[in-house]
């Protein structure tokens, strides 16, 4: 694939999608963020067969949020602006992607860029790694949805604290909140989420794709929306050639094998 | 009282509910479903003088989620897999959500798929040391059901959801007890025993007021900030308007533990 700022590849159903601006600890801009749209255009097409998506940093950092540098000192310029011209839209595709989706911080993780490892499913980080609500520092207010996702998965208390008081939140902390998933050595993240990813890539991705919308839909519904969405998901996930391999394969007394259709 | 697949022992103003088909690990049949709309039948009614629920599983698992065995696989035939939701499993749901009383899950055992939902609609739950859950259904191409994507990231946040749903892995009950799905864990040989004198000591409870409680917080997580406070004004009044209140306040006063009659 023909990018600067993103590298993908794609092998076994697996895309990679890596952040490549080490220089600058892969901050994002707009140029980067117009490739990771077009990358995740590559992701969805059918043709590529992605059944899982891992996103992770080239260098020693996963994101170090927005690039202060490309903001055009001097050059007035509204600071929600490419909020809504590229991360919303950006988040927006995450969120309805078609396939699991796992981040491999390998480093740190801050302002946006903690926004971004906070929109995938499952997060798997560097024992080095941290997690870092840079905004207060510079006088900004959390963004890129983590003001949403932050509560929702580490509860309120967490969330004010580590906004309000810009601290670094290390890996283990992180995992010890229910932040994050899994915690590795350096220099594994990308190795242990390819082993999950391998793992996801090879279910039944149809169902999977399902779960995680009713995930990301739950928490906006009452009691009773989301059982009306868990009939209508598991119908469609009844309908697949998965689940009859499924119940199959536990009637036969062996593993299933699924197409992801 | 014995239904089908399921039986109940009310005794001290606790109904003990025991899934009740240890061949299949009570796997939930449509007979046990029905077995279980006429068991809380049984409970709701006043007759009874039930304060309190405690649901476990006969044998060995609490519940292997779906009964597999009995479906039709014949390639041929189209599933609605969705269907069975909606006639059997939510009006279940709903009833436990509006209880008159406090349920307790005693798990004694494996919790898996609808089976590990079910486990999670007590207000408490106690597990046995060997007990766990799983999210078993993407095993079989499934999407959680019976409740768990509404419960599951309420308690226990979405990343550990996700993980639990997507992976489809077991969650020992140990862990389950540190990630703050379920309220205790105790040694296999103590769980039932633990189960019931919980369950006899909320049975001594004010019941109007345990259960106005439990109906705060399932509503809590749907309401905006002004209609949970709306609600706890209005659930005051009736709390404060129950003979155990005035007994509550009289017992305060005097220095003396209160009697509750529940009402």
């Amino acid at each position: 694939m023909a990018f600067d700022r993103v590298r993908l590849d794609i092998a076994d159903g697996v895309a990679v999608l890596t952040l490549n601006d080490p220089q600058v600890m892969n901050a994002a801009g707009a140029p980067l963020l117009d490739e990771f749209l077009a990358a995740l255009d590559s992701v969805d097409a059918p043709e590529n067969g992605v059944r899982c998506l891992v996103v992770t940093g080239a260098g020693d950092s996963f994101c170090a949020g927005a690039n202060l540098k490309e903001r055009g000192l001097g050059v007035a310029k509204p600071v929600g602006k490419v909020l809504e011209t590229h991360w919303h839209p950006l988040l927006r595709r995450l969120r309805r992607l078609h396939c699991p989706v796992v981040a491999a911080v390998n480093g740190p993780a801050a302002g946006g860029g903690m926004s971004l490892a906070l929109a995938c499913d499952l997060i798997v980080a560097v024992r080095s790694a941290y997690f870092l609500q840079a905004f207060r520092r510079i006088g900004l207010s959390p963004d890129v949805g983590s003001s949403w996702t932050l509560p929702r998965r580490a509860g309120v208390a967490r969330a004010m604290e580590l906004s309000m008081l810009g601290e670094k939140l290390p890996a283990p902390m992180a995992l010890e909140w229910g932040l994050i998933n899994r915690v590795v050595d350096d220099g594994q993240a990308l190795a242990e989420a390819m082993k999950i990813a391998r793992e996801l890539a090879q279910g039944p991705t149809v169902a999977l794709a399902l779960m995680r919308q009713l995930y990301w839909s739950s928490t906006e519904n009452t009691f009773e929306e989301q059982l009306d969405l868990e009939c209508r998901s598991q119908r469609i996930a009844g309908e697949t050639d998965d689940f009859r391999e499924g119940v199959a394969a536990f009637l036969e007394k062996r593993p299933a094998r699924f197409k992801g259709r | 009282m014995d239904f089908n697949r399921v039986k109940v022992e009310v005794e001290d103003g606790v109904a003990l509910l025991t899934l009740n088909h240890p061949e299949v690990m009570n796997a939930i049949s449509i007979d046990m479903l029905e077995g279980l709309g006429e068991a809380f039948d049984f409970i709701e009614d006043k007759a009874n003088g039930v304060r309190c629920v405690v649901m476990t599983g006969q044998g060995k698992g609490f519940c292997a989620g779906a009964n597999l065995q009995g479906r039709n696989t014949s390639p041929a035939k189209k599933t609605n897999a969705g269907a069975v939701l909606e006639s059997h499993y939510h009006p279940l749901l709903r009833r436990i959500r509006r209880l008159h009383c406090p349920i307790i899950t005693a798990i004694n055992g494996a919790a898996a798929g609808a089976g590990m939902s079910l486990s999670l609609m007590g207000d408490l739950k106690l597990a046995a040391k060997s007990a766990y859950f799983m999210q078993a259904f993407r095993r079989i191409g499934l999407v959680p059901d019976a409740g768990s994507t509404y419960i599951l990231p309420r308690l226990i946040g979405v990343a550990r959801s996700m993980e639990l749903s997507l992976l489809g892995e077991k969650l020992p009950a140990q862990t389950a007890l540190a990630w703050g799905l379920i309220n205790r864990v105790y040694e296999d040989a103590d769980l039932m025993s633990e189960a019931k004198k919980m369950a006899k000591e909320l049975a001594n409870g004010p019941t109007v007021s345990l259960a106005l409680i439990r109906g705060l917080y399932w509503d809590s997580p749907e309401n905006t900030f002004e209609e949970q406070l709306d609600l706890e004004f209005r659930t005051q009044r009736v709390a404060g308007d129950t003979d155990d209140f005035k007994e509550g306040v009289k017992a305060f006063l005097e220095k003396r533990p209160a009697q509750f009659k529940g009402r």
